[in-house]
C-alpha cells in the first residue's frame, strides 16, 4: 500500500513510500519508469516523504511509523542514510522542508504531539529544536510558510543572510490549526485557528505570489476545507472561509506551484480542483 | 473562477479498487494518483495495535500499487501542435508590440489582419494534420476545424464589427469557407461526362444558391439548359432573376436603404414567378425560385445541404433580411437553431458557442470555450486579441487579475511542463502585467537543469529579468552540482556568478586544500583572469593572490613576489591553515639576493609579528 508519492523538484524523479516499510526512487525522465533505489531503514509503514530542495543535492526524508525519520542523500550516485532522528515517542506523520532560503531544515510531526525542527548545520551535524506538545493527542501535517523578507524590498547586501521570520504551520488531533513562528532562535505559538470540529488531517500554506496576503488550506476528518486568509503583513489576523463541505474524510489538501489551484482528497475518493 | 457554475469534469482512474482511496500529488504540470487506505496514523497507537497489523493489510498480491500519471494536457506533446504554438507564439509577441496611440481605424486593420494570422496559422495545422490521416488525429482535426469557425465568427462580429450591409456578406463569406464539401462536389460533376446528368447536379446547384453563389449556380445551369432546348426560357428567366439579385457594395455610393429598395423590387419580381407558375414544369427551377423568395419550408427541406443550424441561418438571413443588423442576429439565430435542430436533439457545445456569438456575449464566449477545450490556446489567444481591440470589460477573478491575464497565465504554465516549448511561455508571462513575475519566478525554478547549456540558458532569462534570487538558486545548484563531481574551477565560476561569498569560500578552501595535498593548482586559468571578481570573498582573495606569489616566484621576480608575500601576511586575510605554509614560503626568499634589503627586514618584523599573534590567539 503506498501511502505517499512524491515528484522531485524537476518532476523527473519519483519517491515513494509504502507500508512494505520501503521508500523507493524511481526515475521518470522521458515517460520512463526505472527503479533507482529501494531505501530500507524503516521498520514500520513509512508515512511520507519529502524532497529537499536540488541545491542541497538530492536529499529525502521519510517519515514512519516506527517513529523514525529518515534523510537520505545519494552520494556518488548511491542513496544513503544522512541522518536518523528517533526523538519522538510514537508514529512521526509528516515532514516538510522549509524554504531553501532557510537552508536546510525539517518539520516533523508526530502522534505524541511533539514537532522537531531539525536544521543542518554543517559537516553531518543536525540541530534540533522540539516543541512538545504541540497539538494534544498528536500531530499530523505540517507546513512551510513561504520565505518572506519583512519590511522592505531592499536587496540585501551579498554574501549577507537577510532576517527572514521563519514560520510554519502544523494541524492536530485537537481540531486545532496552529501557526508557530521562530523568535530569538525559540519557536513560540503564533496563533491558534479554531474551525474544525473534529481531527485536522492535513494543513498546506499557500506559495507566494507577491501579495501581502497569506493563505492556509486546512482539512479534516469533519468533512471541512477551510481556507485561511491573512491580509496583513504582521499575520496577526486571520479569517476562515469554508471552502466545502465533504461527505466523508477529508485526508489531504496540496496547492499547485502557482496556488491557485487546491487539490483536495478525500473519502468519497474524488480529487477535487478548486481555482 | 467564480462564475464557474458547471459540473467539472470528471477524470476516471481506471484500476482504482474499491475501498481503496485516492491519493495525489502534484508534479510539474501533471498530477500523480495511487491508491491508498488512509488510517489515522495515530489510531494505531491508542489501539496498541501491533505493527503486525499493517503486514497482514498488504500482504503480498492484496492491493497492487499503481501510480498513475495524470496529464491535462496531452496537446503539447504532438509534434504538429508544436508548429501552432510556435508560431502563435510569434503572432503574440507582434501583437503586443502594436502602439497605444495609433488611430483606431489603423488599428482595427492591424487587429483584423492579425486575426486572419492566427486564424492562417490554425489552417496550416489542419492541413498537416490532415495529411498525417491517422485515426486518432480525426479528432484532433475535427477541433481545429471548429476552433477555426469560432474565431473566424468572432474575427467578423467582433473584431471586423461589420455593421448591417456588410455584416452579410462577412457572413456568407464565413459560411462558404466552412463548407468545402460543396467545391469537391461540383468538381466530380464536372469532370463526369455529361455534367448536367449526373445524380448530384442539381444539389451542386442548389448548394451554389444557398451560398449566395449565383456566378457558379448559373454556369451550372448553362449546362442544364442546353440539354433542354424545350425549356429555354424558364432557364432564361432563372438566369435572369439570378443575375438581377442586388449584392451590397460596401465600397459603392449606394446607401443602405437604397440597396434595400432594390432588394425588395428583386424580391417582389422573383414573388411574382411563384405566383405565375413561371418555374411549375420544372420541379428543380421551382425549389430554387422558393429557395430565393426565402421560403422556410423549402430551405428546411434541404437540411442535409445545409448541413448546419448556422449556414441556415445565414442562407435565410440572405434571402429574407440582407439588411439585418447587428443587434439583431441574436433573434434570427435562436430561432434558426430551433427550427433547425430535431426537437429530441440536444445543442452540442459547439452550437451553444456559437449562438452566444450571435448574442454577441464575449464573455460566454470565452467561458463555454475555456469548458469545452482541454488546452487554453484558443481562448487564451483569442481573449489576448479582444482585450487589445478594448472588447473586453474587466473581470475579477478571485485572486485579482483581469480574465485575459489568467488565461495567458494558465496557458503559460501549461507550456511550462514541456522540454522546449517552456521558452515560448517566458514571453507571455512577461506580457502579463500583474502576476506574469511571480508565475515565471515559480515556475522558471523547475526546469531541469539537465546541461549546464540548458542552465544557461535559464540564467539569461532570469538575469535579463532581474530574477536575483532565482539566478542565486540556480547558481548554487550548478555549484553544488561541480562540486560533487570535483569540478572545482566549474562550481568557482558559478559561485562568483551567484555572488555566493560563502560558497566561493569553501571552493578556495577547497583548492588551496588540494595545493597543499599535490603541490598545484588546478583550474589555473580561471584563476588567473577573474579580475576584480576575486574580491568575492576574502579566502578568494587569498587564493588568488597565493597563486600570483607563486607565478612570480616562478618567473624569478623575488622582489615582487617578496612583497606581495607579505602583504599578504600583514593582511590577514591568510586562513590560519596556511601560516605554517606563507612562513615556509617565505624561507627561500630570506636567502635571495635580489630582495631588497628593507623587504628583509619587513619578512623578519612579519614573520615575528606573526608568530607574536598566533601565540596571542
Amino acid at each position: 500500500m503506498v501511502h505517499d508519492a512524491q515528484m522531485d523538484y524537476y518532476g523527473t524523479r519519483l519517491a515513494t513510500c509504502s507500508s512494505d516499510r520501503t521508500v523507493k526512487i524511481f526515475d521518470v525522465k522521458n515517460g520512463g519508469q526505472i527503479l533507482v533505489a529501494d531505501l530500507r531503514g524503516h521498520e514500520g509503514p513509512v508515512w511520507q516523504v519529502a524532497w529537499a530542495h536540488p541545491m542541497f543535492g538530492n536529499i529525502l526524508a521519510s517519515c514512519s511509523y516506527d517513529r523514525k525519520v529518515i534523510i537520505w542523500k545519494e552520494e556518488n550516485g548511491a542513496w544513503d542514510k544522512m541522518y536518523e532522528y528517533c526523538g519522538h515517542e510514537s508514529s512521526v506523520n509528516s515532514v516538510c522542508w522549509g524554504p531553501y532560503d532557510f537552508g536546510l531544515i525539517l518539520a516533523c510531526g508526530s502522534s505524541d504531539g511533539a514537532i522537531s525542527l531539525l536544521t543542518f548545520t554543517g559537516d553531518q551535524q543536525w540541530d534540533v529544536k522540539k516543541i512538545s506538545n504541540a497539538h494534544t493527542i498528536g500531530c499530523n501535517a505540517v507546513s512551510w510558510a513561504p520565505a518572506v523578507v519583512p519590511g522592505s524590498l531592499i536587496d540585501q547586501p551579498s554574501g549577507q543572510k537577510p532576517n527572514y521570520i521563519k514560520r510554519f504551520v502544523s494541524g492536530g488531533c485537537d481540531n486545532l490549526v496552529k501557526l508557530w513562528k521562530e523568535e530569538d532562535g525559540q519557536w513560540k505559538e503564533d496563533q491558534k485557528l479554531e474551525a474544525h470540529s473534529d481531527w485536522v488531517r492535513d494543513v498546506g500554506w499557500a506559495p507566494s505570489i507577491g501579495l501581502p496576503t497569506s493563505t492556509i488550506a486546512s482539512c479534516s476528518q469533519d468533512g471541512r476545507v477551510f481556507i485561511w486568509t491573512c491580509d496583513d503583513p504582521a499575520g496577526n489576523t486571520w479569517t476562515a472561509k469554508l471552502l466545502h463541505k465533504f461527505s466523508d474524510v477529508v485526508w489531504h489538501v496540496s496547492w499547485s506551484i502557482t496556488g491557485n489551484i487546491l487539490a483536495v482528497s478525500g473519502g468519497d475518493n474524488k480529487v477535487a480542483y478548486t481555482l | 473562477m467564480e462564475e464557474l457554475d458547471v459540473e467539472p469534469a470528471i477524470t476516471n482512474i481506471p484500476a482504482a479498487s474499491d475501498g481503496k482511496h485516492l491519493g495525489f500529488a502534484w508534479g510539474p504540470g501533471d498530477i500523480l494518483a495511487y491508491e491508498t487506505l488512509y488510517m489515522a496514523p495515530g489510531m494505531c497507537r491508542h489501539q496498541h495495535k501491533p505493527l503486525s497489523m499493517f503486514s497482514h493489510s498488504c500482504a503480498k498480491g492484496s492491493g497492487c500499487s499503481f501510480i498513475h500519471e495524470v496529464r491535462k494536457d496531452e496537446d503539447i506533446y504532438s509534434p504538429i501542435l508544436r508548429k501552432l504554438f510556435n508560431e502563435s507564439h510569434h503572432i503574440f509577441v507582434g501583437l503586443q508590440t502594436i502602439r497605444e496611440d495609433l488611430p483606431s481605424k489603423n488599428k482595427k486593420t492591424q487587429f483584423v489582419s492579425i486575426s486572419k494570422n492566427y486564424r492562417s496559422v490554425i489552417r496550416a495545422c489542419m492541413e498537416e494534420l490532415q495529411q498525417v490521416a491517422a485515426s486518432v488525429l480525426v479528432l484532433q482535426v475535427s477541433i481545429l476545424l471548429a476552433i477555426e469557425l469560432i474565431w473566424n465568427l468572432c474575427e467578423v462580429l467582433f473584431i471586423d464589427a461589420a455593421p448591417a450591409g456588410p455584416l452579410l456578406l462577412h457572413l456568407l463569406d464565413w459560411v462558404r469557407l466552412h463548407k468545402g464539401d460543396v467545391d469537391e462536389k461540383a468538381r466530380e460533376v464536372l469532370q463526369s461526362e455529361s455534367p448536367a446528368e449526373h445524380h448530384d447536379y442539381w444539389d451542386v446547384v442548389v448548394s451554389y444558391v444557398l451560398q449566395g453563389r449565383f456566378e457558379e449556380a448559373r454556369q451550372m445551369l448553362v449546362k442544364q439548359a442546353t440539354l433542354q432546348p424545350a425549356a429555354r426560357n424558364m432557364y432564361k428567366l432563372m438566369d435572369t432573376l439570378l443575375s438581377k439579385m442586388p449584392f451590397y457594395n460596401p465600397g459603392g455610393t449606394q446607401t443602405l436603404t437604397e440597396f434595400d429598395v432594390k432588394w425588395r423590387h428583386w424580391h417582389e419580381e422573383v414573388d411574382r414567378c411563384l405566383q405565375d407558375n413561371s418555374f411549375a414544369s420544372n420541379q428543380h427551377l421551382e425549389i430554387i425560385c422558393k429557395i430565393l423568395v426565402g421560403d422556410e419550408d423549402t430551405l428546411l427541406e434541404h437540411k442535409e445541404l445545409l448541413s448546419t443550424w448556422y449556414h441556415f441561418l445565414v442562407t435565410r438571413l440572405l434571402f429574407c433580411h440582407p439588411t439585418v443588423k447587428p443587434t439583431e442576429l441574436h433573434y434570427y439565430a435562436q430561432s434558426c437553431m430551433t427550427m433547425f435542430l430535431d426537437l429530441r436533439s440536444v445543442p452540442e457545445p459547439l452550437d451553444s458557442i456559437l449562438l452566444a456569438a450571435f448574442e454577441f456575449d464575449i464573455h460566454q464566449v470565452i467561458k463555454d470555450c475555456s469548458i469545452a477545450l482541454n488546452n487554453w490556446w484558443f481562448v487564451a489567444h483569442l481573449t489576448d486579441l479582444l482585450d487589445h481591440c478594448k472588447l473586453l470589460q474587466s473581470h475579477n477573478l478571485h485572486f485579482g487579475s483581469n480574465l485575459r491575464e489568467f488565461l495567458l497565465l494558465e496557458y503559460a504554465s501549461g507550456l511550462f511542463t514541456h522540454h522546449s516549448l517552456w521558452q515560448l511561455a517566458v514571453d507571455y508571462f512577461d506580457n502579463c502585467p500583474e502576476f506574469g513575475h511571480v508565475y515565471l519566478e515559480l515556475q522558471i525554478e523547475r526546469v531541469p537543469l539537465d546541461t549546464e547549456r540548458k542552465a544557461l540558458k535559464v540564467l539569461r532569462i532570469c538575469e535579463q529579468r532581474q530574477m536575483s534570487e532565482q539566478v542565486r538558486s540556480i547558481c548554487k545548484i550548478m555549484a553544488m552540482r561541480a562540486l560533487r563531481n570535483n569540478r572545482l574551477g566549474s562550481a568557482l565560476s558559478w559561485s562568483i556568478r551567484a555572488k555566493d561569498a560563502a560558497f566561493a569560500t569553501l571552493i578556495s578552501e577547497r583548492f588551496l586544500q588540494d595545493y597543499c595535498a599535490r603541490g598545484t593548482f588546478s583550474d589555473l586559468d580561471l584563476i588567473d583572469n577573474l579580475g576584480p571578481a576575486m574580491l568575492l570573498s576574502d579566502r578568494l582573495t587569498f587564493l588568488v593572490k597565493y597563486r600570483e606569489f607563486h607565478k612570480l616566484y616562478e618567473e624569478n621576480r623575488f622582489s615582487e613576489a617578496a612583497k606581495l608575500l607579505l602583504s599578504l601576511i600583514t593582511a590577514k586575510i591568510a586562513p590560519r591553515s596556511f601560516w605554517m605554509t606563507l612562513l615556509t614560503d617565505a624561507l627561500p626568499l630570506l636567502e635571495q639576493k635580489e630582495v631588497s634589503h628593507s623587504a628583509h627586514c619587513a619578512l623578519h618584523c612579519g614573520f615575528g609579528h606573526d608568530l607574536c599573534f598566533s601565540k596571542h590567539t
